[in-house]
């Protein structure tokens, strides 16, 4: 499944937080979306999950608006924030309900449970997870429709180093899967070994769209090719 | 339909997970119960303006008053909270379409609060005739009416939610429109001012309460529908 953006834009008040983007993000691969604070990345996903309504511009799934699936987490899984959850609710009565919203079986629940290792607290209260287990509980929701796109914001915030690990595979694993697999972090190192291909913005605009050894060739490490694609678009 | 049915289920899966609901029907029950306590002993001592034609029901009604507010702030939680939360972002990458969404909300809210109003004018009406002199009696008509009045208030609070979508500033529109502004018209007995006390939901749902009065009950079925519509239409517009 291929997510397209077609000249995207979103303005607030003054600010252009995106700028034109014109983008194909391919199955099959992961993808890594990187920029620095402030460059639109979230912005950018929270549009093709039609969150946020483009100024100007699409965000298609397979040529169609997120908004236009009655049951779109059949299609894409996300993770945008791991805290948007009730902090009263247990983390798996807040997978029941959205199982329950998008037709999925009960059953699906504990096996994503089971998946991200969350079996043990899925009837504790969600306020009184840790940060990496509140990540887990947005990463084991990104899976529950089984989808053939997924869409991750910094995944690896707050995950101990088994984490990293343990999200590193599972992201290889889905786009050797032949899924689409777009994510994005701050982290560098980690990106380096984990994507296939890689999306640069900067204010709003696309810098480089290629694939992560085009990229780094030429500099010492991906982090030293990032900072010469963003020079003077980080903010101040 | 089965897209509506499926948002409905998890609107329904996610008002019964939290404790709030149960704090709040708790707290519903309390503030009825002890309130037509309350008001049974003063119709035994004649202290209610209409001396001697108090029935349980009329009494259950009275104390509705009370308890009222322990319905709407749940009503109007099931919208607010989530955008106090942050849940709102997850909630609409399951079920984009807002619109579907506020209608399940309702139809959720409208549902508990129906059966649960209608249980609570039960349970006062049970508690009044306990303790009345005259006019005990089980009032199963007004039970049935407290359960519609609080349904469309229901609706009412979801939909200045999903308006508002600031608890505090949700509740103290609710209450200004329900409890605290058609107290204040009244004062001077001016009819004009009257006449727009008479129009704003709490004192239409009074109206149909005490006196089957079908035009209250229409002044509040509008409100709640304008506030519904008014309330997707923001929640359309504005980002989440």
């Amino acid at each position: 499944m291929l997510i397209t953006l077609e000249k995207l834009t979103k303005r607030f008040g003054p600010v252009t937080a995106v700028d034109g983007l014109d983008l194909e993000i391919r199955p099959g691969r992961v993808t890594g979306f990187l920029g620095p604070n402030g460059a639109g990345k979230s912005t950018t996903m929270r549009m093709i999950l039609g969150l946020d309504r483009p100024t100007s511009g699409r965000a298609l799934l397979n040529g169609r608006p997120y908004c236009s699936y009655g049951k779109p987490l059949l299609k894409v899984g996300s993770l945008l924030e791991a805290k948007a959850v009730h902090p009263g609710r247990t983390g798996r009565n807040h997978l029941l309900a959205m199982a329950r919203s998008n037709g999925i079986p009960a059953r699906r629940v504990d096996e994503v449970l089971e998946a991200v290792g969350l079996t043990g607290a899925a009837r504790k209260r969600s306020g009184s997870y840790s940060m990496g287990m509140g990540q887990r509980l947005g990463i084991a929701g990104a899976l529950l429709g089984d989808p053939p796109v997924v869409i991750l914001d910094e995944p690896v915030n707050g995950l101990d180093p088994d984490g990293v690990r343990w999200i590193r595979g599972l992201m290889r694993g889905l786009a050797a899967e032949g899924r689409t697999v777009f994510v994005s972090s701050h982290l560098l190192s980690e990106m380096q070994v984990t994507a296939d291909h890689l999306i640069v913005i900067g204010r709003g605009r696309l810098i480089a769209d290629a694939p992560l050894d085009e990229i780094v060739a030429g500099h010492a490490s991906l982090e030293d090719a990032y900072y010469q694609l963003t020079e003077g678009t980080t903010l101040r | 339909m089965t897209l509506l049915r499926a948002a409905i289920g998890a609107e329904w899966i996610k008002l019964w997970t939290t404790r709030t609901v149960w704090w709040a029907l708790v707290a519903a029950l309390v503030l009825m119960a002890a309130g037509s306590g309350q008001y049974a002993l003063y119709a035994n001592n004649g202290d209610l303006d209409d001396q001697g034609t108090a029935t349980a029901g009329t009494v259950a009604v009275m104390a509705l008053g009370f308890a009222q507010l322990a319905f709407l702030a749940l009503a109007m939680l099931v919208m607010t909270s989530e955008f106090s939360t942050g849940t709102i972002r997850a909630t609409l990458s399951w079920i984009p379409s807002r619109g579907r969404l506020l209608l399940a909300k309702c139809a959720v809210v409208a549902a508990v609060t129906f059966v649960t109003g209608v249980v609570a004018g039960v349970a006062g009406a049970a508690v009044a005739t306990s303790l009345m002199d005259s006019g005990g009696g089980l009032d199963l008509t007004t039970a049935a009416k407290i359960g519609l009045y609080l349904a469309l208030l229901g609706v009412l609070a979801v939909g200045l939610g999903a308006a508002f979508r600031g608890p505090v500033v949700t509740l103290v529109v609710l209450l200004m429109l329900v409890v605290a502004v058609p107290p204040l018209l009244q004062v001077p007995d001016i009819a004009v001012l009257n006449g727009i006390a008479d129009a704003m939901p709490g004192v239409a749902g009074d109206h149909f309460l005490r006196d089957g009065s079908v035009v209250g009950l229409l002044i509040l079925t509008a409100w709640a529908v304008a506030a519904a519509v008014a309330g997707r239409m923001l929640l359309m517009k504005k980002d989440a």
